[in-house]
C-alpha cells in the first residue's frame, strides 16, 4: 500500500481531454506549481466496495501552453495584455506502480500529490528492494537505488553501459557503481569480498582509483553522504600494465603512475600450455576460415611438445626464448614438407598453412612484447583477481588491437576457467569491459566472444558478472545485451537513438538522451518499468594524474621493489638463495 | 422537449456590419455640445490623453440550449426556453503586459410562460425558473434572456473592481449602456450601427473619418440615451461604414466628463482592434472581448451534454 503522506502538496490533477489509462495519463498542473521531467507523483482512485486504488507514476512529459489562444500570432497579443489566456501546464504520466494491483484508470479530477519519503520509495519500488545499491541522486536530488538482487546473480547480472565515448561517462558510471557495491554494505560480506577486474582500455584515466582526488569539493562530498558512501578512493587496487616495448626487464609501460604497479606477462611455456594460441587470432572460432584447422593442431602440438626450459621452452629438442622465435619456428616447421604433417595434420594444403602463417607473423609485433621466454617465470606475472587485490585494473591502452584482445580474451578466459573450477558463485567478480563492440561484436565469432558469451549466459551462477560499456549497443551481439538485467544509457548518437536496442526508453526519454550532460545517465532495472535518471556524483578517486592526490602508502613498497623477492628466488627450503 | 436544434431558432444576429445603419433614428439628437454643429470634424487623438494602464472589458454570451413544451392540467401546452448565459470580466494591465480573467460567472435559466413550470435540474445542472408574463410565445423567449444577462454583467462588472481602482481605469462594456449607466468610468461599445442618428451632412463626418479618429461628442434624446461619438478603428476595409463603432456613456455625467471619455476611448481602443484574417468580425470585435467570448463559451459547458442531460431530466420528469 503506498501512502500519500499529508506533508506532499498537492500539484494538480488528472486532466479529462485526454485520455487517462491505467498505464499513462495526463496532469493538469495547479497554477503557481510545477512538474518536471522525472518527478514522481502518486494519485488515488476510490473504487465501490473495495480499497482505493494508488496509482503511482513518474512525468515523462510536460507540456505548457496557452489556452484561449487560437493562432499562433495570438501570443503577441497575450504578452502584449490585450487578449486573455491562460498558461496552462500539463505533465504525462507514466505509471509505475498500481497497488492494490487493479489497473483501473485514475479519474480525471482526481488530485495529482507530489510523492516524497516513503511514497516515493514505493512509486519506484524501492521498497520491495531488500538490498539496494545507491547509484546516484535522482533529479529532485534523492538517492536512486539499484536493486542488487538483479547485479549479484540473485535474480539476475550484468550491466549493459551504452554511449557516446566522452561525453556519457560510461566507464566513470562503471566504477562508480563498483565503488558502491564495495561500499555502500548493502551486499554485506559479499560485497566486501567482491572482485573485479577492469581493463583500462583509453588514456591512463583508471590508473588512480586508490589515489584521493584533490578536486573534490564540499558539495561533491555532500552528495556522497546523500548516498551514505564516504568520499574516499577505491582502498585496495592493484594495477597491471604491460611490460614496455624492447625492455628486457620487464618495467611496466606507463608514464604517470609510479608506484603500485606491476607488470604482466606470459611465458611461453605458458603460452603451449594453457593452450593460448587461437586467441592471437581475431576469428579463430570462424567455420568459414579455412586455416583455424591448422590453429587448433598447433595449439595441441605446442600443447603436447613444448617442454619448459629456463624461463623459455624447448620444442623437439630446439631452444626457444622469444615469442618471435617461436613464430620463426612454427613457420619454419610449417613450410617444411617433412615436419608439416605432424603439426597441422595431413589434409591441409598450403594454401591455407601460408594464411596461417601470414597472420601468424604479423602477430609478432604486437605481442612479443607480452609473450616472453627471458623473464624470471617464479615472478608475478600473471593477471590473477584471486591473489591480486580488491579491484585490479589491466591496462591495455598502450597495446595495439590485436595484443588488446589477447589480453582480455586470455585474461577472462583464466578467470572464467578459475570459476568454474572453484564451482561456487562467491565470492563475485566484477568484470568492467569498455568498447565491448569490439570484443563481442553482432557478426562472427572468435574465441574471445565465445568467453564473453560464455560470462553472458552462465556467469550470472558462477558470480561472474559483466559490466560492459559501448558506444553502441547495436553493434554488440545481441544474446549480451538481451542477458544484461540492468541497462544504463548515458548520451546517445540520435541515428543510435533510434534503434530497437534502447526500447526500452520512452520516446521522451530517447530525445532527453541525446542531450543528457556528463554524469546524467538513464538506468533500467527489471522492476521498474520505467528507466530512471540518475546523476552520480564526481568521482572522489582521482581520474588523471593531475588531479591525484598522493599515492597510498602500501603502494611505495613497488618503488623499493618491483617483484617479491622470495617469489623470483623460488620457495623451495633446499635452495639457498644467498 | 423540441426536437430541433436550440441553435436554428437564434439567428437575429445584426445586418453586416459593413451597410452601415439602415433605419434613420427618430431620437432627438444634439449636436452642439462639443463643437457647433456646423463645425463638426473628425477629430485626432489629442496628444495629451494618456491610455489609462488597465483596462476591464465586460462582455456576456448566451446560448439556447433547448426549447421545450410544458404540459399543463387543462391540457394547454406553453414554450419554454432552457439557456445558459455567462457574464465576465478581462483586466487588461496594459502596462505589465498581462490580461486575465477577473470574474465570470455561469447561469442557466429556463423561460416560460407557464404557470406550472419549476426548475429542471438536467444532470449536474440546475435550470432556474423565469417566468415571463403574458402569452409567452416561442419567439419572444429569446429576448427575455437578455435582462438576467444584463444583471449578471453589471454584477460582475461591479465586483471586478472591488479589488482596487486607481482612478484611471476604463470598463469597456460590450453593446449599449442601458441600465449599466451607474457604473463610474464606463463606456458602452456598440459594435452594429441599426440606427442612424446624426443628420445626413453630420454622417457625412462619420464616414469621413479615419482611422484613429473621432467624431464630436453629441447627445441622444432617447430613453436610454446619453452622450455618444463616433470612432473609426484602424484595419478597417475602406467601406463606408467598416470599422465604425459608436460609444457612449452615461448622461448623467457633465458634457465636460463625457469628452474626456471619449479622448480617453480614442487612445485606448485602437490597439484593441482585432485583424480580419482571425475574426469575421474585425476590426469591431475587440480582441480581448473576442477571447473573453471564447472562454465564456467555454464555461457554458458542451451543448450536446446539456442537450442530452435536459432531454433526459424532462422525459423523467413526464
Amino acid at each position: 500500500m503506498i501512502g500519500v503522506s499529508d506533508e506532499t502538496s498537492p500539484v494538480g490533477r488528472v486532466l479529462g481531454t485526454a485520455d487517462a489509462t491505467p498505464l499513462q495519463f495526463w496532469t493538469a498542473v495547479t497554477p503557481g506549481e510545477y512538474l518536471q521531467l522525472d518527478d514522481v507523483v502518486v494519485t488515488k482512485r476510490d473504487l465501490p466496495d473495495r480499497e482505493p486504488v494508488t496509482i503511482a507514476g513518474v512525468v515523462t512529459q510536460v507540456r505548457a501552453r496557452h489556452e484561449g489562444a487560437q493562432f499562433d500570432s495570438d501570443v503577441f497579443a497575450i504578452a502584449e495584455g490585450t487578449l486573455p489566456a491562460l498558461v496552462q501546464e500539463a505533465a504525462e504520466i507514466t505509471t509505475t506502480r498500481v497497488d492494490p494491483e487493479l489497473y483501473v484508470p485514475p479519474s480525471p479530477g482526481a488530485v495529482v500529490h507530489r510523492a516524497t519519503g516513503e511514497a516515493r520509495d514505493a512509486a519506484l519500488h524501492f521498497d520491495r528492494m531488500e538490498r539496494r545499491i545507491p547509484m546516484g541522486t535522482g533529479r529532485d536530488g534523492v538517492p536512486v537505488f539499484l536493486n542488487a538482487d538483479f547485479l549479484d546473480g540473485t535474480r539476475g547480472a550484468h550491466v549493459s553501459i551504452s554511449g557516446i565515448s566522452g561525453v556519457a561517462t560510461k566507464t566513470s558510471f562503471a566504477t562508480f557503481l563498483l565503488y558502491s557495491v564495495f561500499r555502500s554494505g548493502q551486499l554485506g560480506a559479499d560485497g566486501t569480498n567482491a572482485r573485479a577486474l577492469i581493463f583500462n582500455v583509453k588514456g591512463e584515466d583508471l590508473l588512480f582509483l586508490d589515489h584521493p582526488n584533490t578536486k573534490l569539493d564540499e558539495p561533491t562530498v555532500a552528495a556522497y553522504k546523500g548516498l551514505e558512501l564516504p568520499a574516499s578512493p577505491f582502498a585496495d587496487v592493484r594495477v597491471y600494465a604491460p611490460p614496455r616495448a624492447g625492455d628486457s626487464t620487464g618495467t611496466p609501460d606507463v608514464s604517470s603512475r609510479l608506484t603500485g604497479i606491476d607488470a604482466f606477462y606470459w611465458t611461453l611455456e605458458e603460452f603451449c600450455a594453457t593452450r593460448l594460441l587461437p586467441y592471437v587470432f581475431a576469428d579463430a572460432d570462424d567455420e568459414r576460415q579455412q586455416y583455424t584447422m591448422v590453429v587448433h593442431s598447433v595449439t595441441a602440438h605446442l600443447h603436447r611438445h613444448a617442454v619448459p626450459a629456463e624461463g623459455g621452452v624447448s620444442i623437439d629438442g630446439r631452444r626457444i626464448s622469444s615469442y618471435g622465435d617461436l613464430v620463426d619456428h612454427i613457420v619454419e616447421q610449417l613450410t617444411d614438407d617433412e615436419t608439416r604433417s605432424t603439426w597441422a595434420g595431413s589434409a591441409v594444403n598450403m594454401g591455407t598453412v601460408n594464411a596461417f602463417a601470414r597472420r601468424l607473423i604479423g602477430s609478432k609485433r604486437d605481442l612479443s612484447r607480452l609473450i616472453r621466454g627471458d623473464l624470471a617465470q617464479r615472478r608475478p606475472h600473471q593477471i590473477k583477481t584471486a591473489e591480486s587485490a580488491q579491484v585490479t585494473v589491466v591496462d591495455l591502452h598502450n597495446l595495439p588491437d590485436r595484443a588488446q584482445r589477447f589480453v582480455v580474451g586470455v585474461t577472462l578466459k583464466t578467470e572464467f576457467e578459475e570459476k568454474e573450477k572453484a564451482g561456487t558463485g562467491r565470492p563475485l567478480l566484477f568484470v568492467v569491459l569498455d568498447e565491448l563492440n569490439k570484443y563481442a561484436p553482432r557478426e562472427g565469432t572468435s574465441p574471445i566472444k565465445e568467453v564473453l558469451l560464455d560470462i553472458a549466459e552462465r556467469g550470472r551462477s558462477l558470480g561472474v558478472i559483466l559490466i560492459g560499456a559501448q558506444q553502441t549497443a547495436s553493434e554488440v551481439e545481441r544474446r549480451i545485451v538481451t542477458n544484461s538485467a540492468i541497462r544504463v544509457v548515458g548520451r546517445l548518437d540520435p541515428a543510435e537513438a533510434a534503434r530497437p536496442e534502447y526500447g526500452f526508453l520512452p520516446p521522451a526519454m530517447r530525445q532527453r538522451a541525446l542531450l543528457a550532460r556528463p554524469g546524467t545517465m538513464f538506468v533500467n532495472q527489471p522492476d521498474i518499468p520505467v528507466p530512471l535518471t540518475v546523476e552520480f556524483p564526481f568521482p572522489a578517486w582521482a581520474t588523471r594524474k593531475s588531479e591525484s592526490g598522493p599515492p597510498p602508502s602500501d603502494t611505495l613498497r613497488s618503488i623499493v621493489q618491483g617483484a617479491d623477492p622470495f617469489a623470483v628466488v623460488g620457495s623451495s627450503d633446499d635452495d639457498i638463495p644467498f | 422537449m423540441d426536437a430541433w436544434d436550440p441553435s436554428y431558432g437564434s439567428s437575429f444576429e445584426g445586418a453586416s456590419e459593413a451597410d452601415g445603419p439602415a433605419s434613420p433614428s427618430s431620437a432627438q439628437v444634439d449636436t452642439d455640445v462639443e463643437v457647433p454643429a456646423a463645425e463638426w470634424a473628425p477629430i485626432d487623438v489629442s496628444p495629451s490623453v494618456r491610455a489609462p494602464s488597465v483596462v476591464f472589458l465586460v462582455d456576456g454570451v448566451r446560448r439556447n440550449d433547448a426549447g421545450l413544451w410544458t404540459s399543463e392540467e387543462d391540457g394547454t401546452s406553453y414554450a419554454g426556453l432552457a439557456a445558459s448565459y455567462a457574464a465576465g470580466v478581462v483586466r487588461c494591465d496594459l502596462g505589465k503586459g498581462a490580461a486575465s480573467l477577473v470574474g465570470a460567472r455561469v447561469a442557466r435559466g429556463l423561460f416560460t410562460a407557464s404557470p406550472s413550470a419549476g426548475d429542471v435540474q438536467a444532470g449536474s445542472v440546475r435550470y432556474e425558473i423565469h417566468r415571463i408574463s403574458g402569452t409567452g410565445e416561442a419567439s419572444k423567449l429569446p429576448a427575455a434572456v437578455q435582462a438576467p444577462l444584463t444583471a449578471l454583467e453589471i454584477d460582475i462588472s461591479a465586483a471586478a473592481r472591488d479589488g482596487g481602482s486607481d482612478g484611471t481605469d476604463l470598463l469597456v462594456v460590450d453593446g449599449p449602456l442601458r441600465n449599466r449607466r451607474q457604473l463610474p468610468r464606463t463606456i458602452g461599445y456598440v459594435k452594429t450601427q441599426q440606427k442612424q442618428y446624426l443628420p445626413g451632412p453630420l454622417t457625412a463626418v462619420v464616414t469621413a473619418l479615419k482611422p484613429g479618429q473621432r467624431t464630436p461628442v453629441f447627445h441622444l434624446g432617447t430613453v436610454w440615451g446619453g452622450w455618444s461619438w463616433y470612432l473609426r478603428l484602424p484595419g478597417a476595409s475602406g467601406a463606408p461604414w467598416s470599422g465604425i463603432v459608436r460609444l457612449e456613456c452615461s448622461p448623467d455625467l457633465t458634457p465636460d466628463q463625457a469628452i474626456e471619455l471619449a479622448e480617453i476611448s480614442v487612445v485606448t481602443l485602437p490597439r484593441f482592434a482585432s485583424s480580419a484574417y482571425k475574426d469575421p468580425r474585425a476590426p469591431q470585435n475587440l480582441v480581448p472581448i473576442a477571447g473573453l467570448e471564447r472562454r465564456l463559451r467555454g464555461m457554458l459547458g458542451d451543448a450536446r451534454v446539456l442537450h442530452r442531460a435536459l432531454t433526459l431530466a424532462t422525459v423523467r420528469g413526464r
